[in-house]
């Protein structure tokens, strides 16, 4: 049985410390066979996810990404912080026209997350977010 | 370190084209939104962003490009993106970005749409 590739991070309090996990998925993604696109759309929502986090969560920013050799390959992704926690139902979904013309402009990166990723689960209490995420290849 | 890199490669009339490669994040969406100001106060009316170069826009940055579309609308002139990645085309539908901004496969595609509309 392959053993599933697995690279788990913390990342730095510094700019662009996002683009450490994306460097995680791409090693860990080229290793299981996902194609150049699906890649670029699981980094993005890691991304968002490590924005989020980086933004209104707190402490130690921690990403693992495990890669499933199944076939379609398959590529989970987790992403914790130890912020203050937030309920996702009271988030709003974003609207371009809603937002044209109006002051705030944000919001986008849960929305973008829910379209490229197969599976977005949330779990969060204060002092932990957990936020997983699954794609194969050719999903979506 | 991602670098972002951008270019303002034309200036014609109504049009400008501005090449806009690497991670458009935070900074660089500041940059984008700086340079389309300036543009817009020399006169250019079509702004198309050639994208053939970008590699990520983040939500940070997708927030700037809004901004740039506010500003394009209120001149009533065109915001336009040519050469996206299939993440970034599926980025932009994702929003529903073409009701607003005009988006073409290739720069020669969009020159050729933009001149036919100048």
């Amino acid at each position: 049985m392959v053993e599933a590739p697995r690279i788990r991070v913390v990342l730095p309090r510094e700019p662009q410390a996002e683009l450490v996990a994306t460097g995680a998925v791409e090693r860990v993604g080229r290793s299981i066979g996902f194609s150049r696109d699906t890649l670029a759309e699981v980094k993005l929502a890691v991304v968002e996810a490590c924005l989020n986090a980086l933004e209104y969560g707190g402490g130690q920013v921690e990403v693992e990404v495990v890669g499933f050799p199944d076939k379609p390959p398959r590529m989970e992704v987790v992403v914790v912080d130890h912020g203050p926690g937030f309920d996702p139902a009271t988030l709003p979904t974003p609207s371009l026209q809603a937002q044209l013309g109006g002051e705030r402009k944000r919001g986008w990166g849960l929305e973008l997350m829910r379209h490229l990723m197969d599976e977005v689960d949330i779990h969060s209490v204060p002092g932990c977010t957990r936020v997983r995420m699954t794609r194969r290849e050719g999903g979506r | 370190m991602e670098t972002f890199q951008l270019e303002v490669a034309t200036r014609n009339g109504p049009l400008a084209v501005i090449e806009v490669g690497g991670y458009i994040n935070n900074e660089a969406g500041e940059a984008i939104v700086t340079t389309a100001r300036r543009l817009l106060e020399e006169g250019h009316r079509q702004l198309l962003f050639d994208l053939a170069a970008t590699r990520i826009i983040n939500s940070i940055g997708i927030s700037l490009l809004l901004e740039v579309l506010e500003m394009v609308m209120e001149v009533k002139g065109t915001l336009a993106f040519c050469a996206p990645s299939p993440s970034i085309a599926k980025t932009f539908q994702i929003m529903g970005l073409a009701q607003y901004a005009r988006i073409f496969e290739s720069r020669a595609a969009a020159l050729e749409a933009l001149s036919a509309s100048a």
